[in-house]
């Protein structure tokens, strides 16, 4: 009885590290940057719960904005969407790779988002960043770190 | 001069066409765009063309994006010791691929060494030919430019050290062909070519620009391109209008995203350096009375050689809305044509459609 729980243990905690190390259902991988990002950049941005936030406020600006909200509303669900931005930034500011979304050029496919589109998104990312009172120069280590995604995003 | 006056009424009223006719076409509403993000289109510099203050960038001019057409109007006034100078023009960026830039520039003089001149051949009628006045000499420069994007994105490819990268052409045509030739400059019209590339690294919150640029422009054309090397008060010189590939940079920091400080600099030729002013007023010299009277007041003659120095600034550029940026910055322009230390202030406001 005592062997077979320690056995079922065991066997859990290894599958929740084989899990937590190969997530098969990472769909997307972190970016990199050129000169990289600083370190301290998820603690500045307050960690996964400040990202969670922040992406709340981004949302927020992004269904204010006519230029980009019906894209929104009619192809993203937003509590969704929400939960997986907060996993794909936390990823890119260098926190674990949880995210379990399809990979951005999948995504986006079928979108047909213009630059336009897409740099309104980023306007809204700054807005966000104020919003919330991140730094301008951390919000820099953000858009550093998502900015190798607009070519996968802006399809048009 | 009076040729100066036709051109300039005549851009006004093409312009103004032009403007009307973008205005009441219906397609205009499809194809303009104010999609780029804050600055990235950098302001009005000196030459028209997006970029810095005297440093034309190889970012697009105007707030489009790749999707459509903008552009705006810009308004440049630099307060130098001995010149006052303003900038009027207009460009209008294509696609965030190409764009098209015209200025007007005015340089007024306030020289007591040349008022001096200009008052004595005033008197004796031969300031004209000298392009001189006696009381604050102007010259004047038209500049169109043209600029095409190659390759590259400044602002979103942040993985990978690859600028973008454009190339320019200004074509330049000073107003006052008299005062160039007393200046020594061999042409007083002339083209200039640019190779410019941009980069925006986000880790530092920092815009990098270099380019190069081909030309044998005296302070960037103001006082004409090359020089008519020779003894002063003769007629005959010797030409040498070969251009020559100049580097110039700029540097500048976000301290919000609409907000940036940074510094420019611009190398010069030398083609002047050393020489005096040409006082022959193409006539195979000024009567012996005239050179008489220049000689006989104290110091004039040696107060008339010509210099020439590096460009740089210091400057802050902000951008309230994607409406109009106001630029602020210092200038120290070194020597030009016969003054020293011309350093002083810029200020350059740009309105964007």
């Amino acid at each position: 009885m005592k062997l077979f729980t320690k056995k079922l243990f065991a066997g859990a905690a290894l599958s929740i590290a084989a899990m937590s190390s190969a997530p098969s259902f990472a769909g997307e991988n972190p970016t990199s940057p050129i000169m990289g990002i600083p370190a301290s950049s998820l603690e500045e941005f307050g960690g996964r719960e400040g990202v969670r936030a922040w992406v709340e406020s981004l949302f927020y600006y992004i269904m204010l904005d006519n230029r980009i909200a019906p894209i929104f509303r009619e192809f993203g669900n937003p509590e969704r969407q929400i939960f997986l931005n907060t996993q794909l930034e936390t990823m890119v500011l260098g926190g674990p790779n949880e995210y379990q979304g399809a990979s951005m050029s999948a995504a986006h496919a079928d979108l047909g988002i213009t630059m336009t589109q897409f740099n309104a998104v980023v306007e809204a990312a700054y807005n966000a960043c104020e919003r919330n009172v991140i730094k301008y120069h951390t919000c820099n280590q953000l858009i550093n770190a998502l900015a190798p995604f607009t070519a996968d995003i802006v399809t048009r | 001069m009076k040729g100066s006056k036709a051109n300039g009424s005549r851009w006004i009223k093409s312009a103004a066409f032009a403007a009307l006719s973008l205005f009441s076409t219906g397609s205009w509403a499809g194809m303009y765009n104010d999609g780029k993000v804050f600055l990235t289109g950098g302001v009005f510099t000196v030459d028209g063309a997006g970029g810095g203050g005297a440093v034309p960038w190889a970012t697009i001019t105007g707030y489009e994006s790749r999707d459509g057409i903008n552009g705006g109007v810009g308004f440049t006034y630099v307060s130098l010791p001995n010149y006052t100078l303003n900038f009027f023009g207009g460009s209008v960026g294509f696609y965030d691929r190409f764009e098209l830039s015209y200025v007007n520039t005015k340089l007024t003089t306030n020289l007591s060494n040349v008022d001096t001149v200009g008052l004595i051949t005033t008197a004796v009628g031969l300031a004209d030919n000298l392009g001189l006045e006696a009381h604050g000499s102007n010259l004047g420069l038209h500049t169109y430019g043209a600029k095409l994007r190659l390759f590259g994105d400044a602002v979103y490819t942040s993985d990978s050290f690859i600028p973008q990268t454009a190339v320019g052409v200004l074509y330049k045509k000073n107003t006052n062909r008299e005062f160039v030739q007393t200046l020594r400059g061999a042409d007083y019209k002339d083209w200039e070519a640019y190779l410019a590339f941009t980069k925006v690294f986000f880790r530092y919150s920092t815009l990098v620009n270099i380019t190069a640029r081909y030309t044998n422009a005296n302070q960037i054309g103001l006082t004409g391109f090359g020089v008519c090397e020779g003894p002063a008060v003769a007629g005959n010189c010797n030409v040498d209008d070969d251009k020559e590939v100049r580097l110039e940079a700029s540097v500048a920091y976000l301290l919000q995203k609409n907000f940036a400080i940074g510094a420019e600099y611009q190398q010069h030729g030398n083609n002047v350096n050393g020489q005096n002013l040409d006082l022959s007023g193409g006539l195979g010299g000024l009567s012996s009375v005239v050179s008489g009277l220049i000689t006989a007041v104290p110091g004039l003659s040696n107060s008339l050689t010509q210099k020439e120095s590096d460009w740089y600034d210091f400057f802050f550029a902000y951008a309230p809305n994607k409406n109009y940026s106001i630029t602020l910055a210092y200038l120290w322009l070194g020597n030009i044509a016969v003054a020293d230390d011309q350093h002083g202030f810029y200020l350059s406001l740009h309105a964007t459609f």
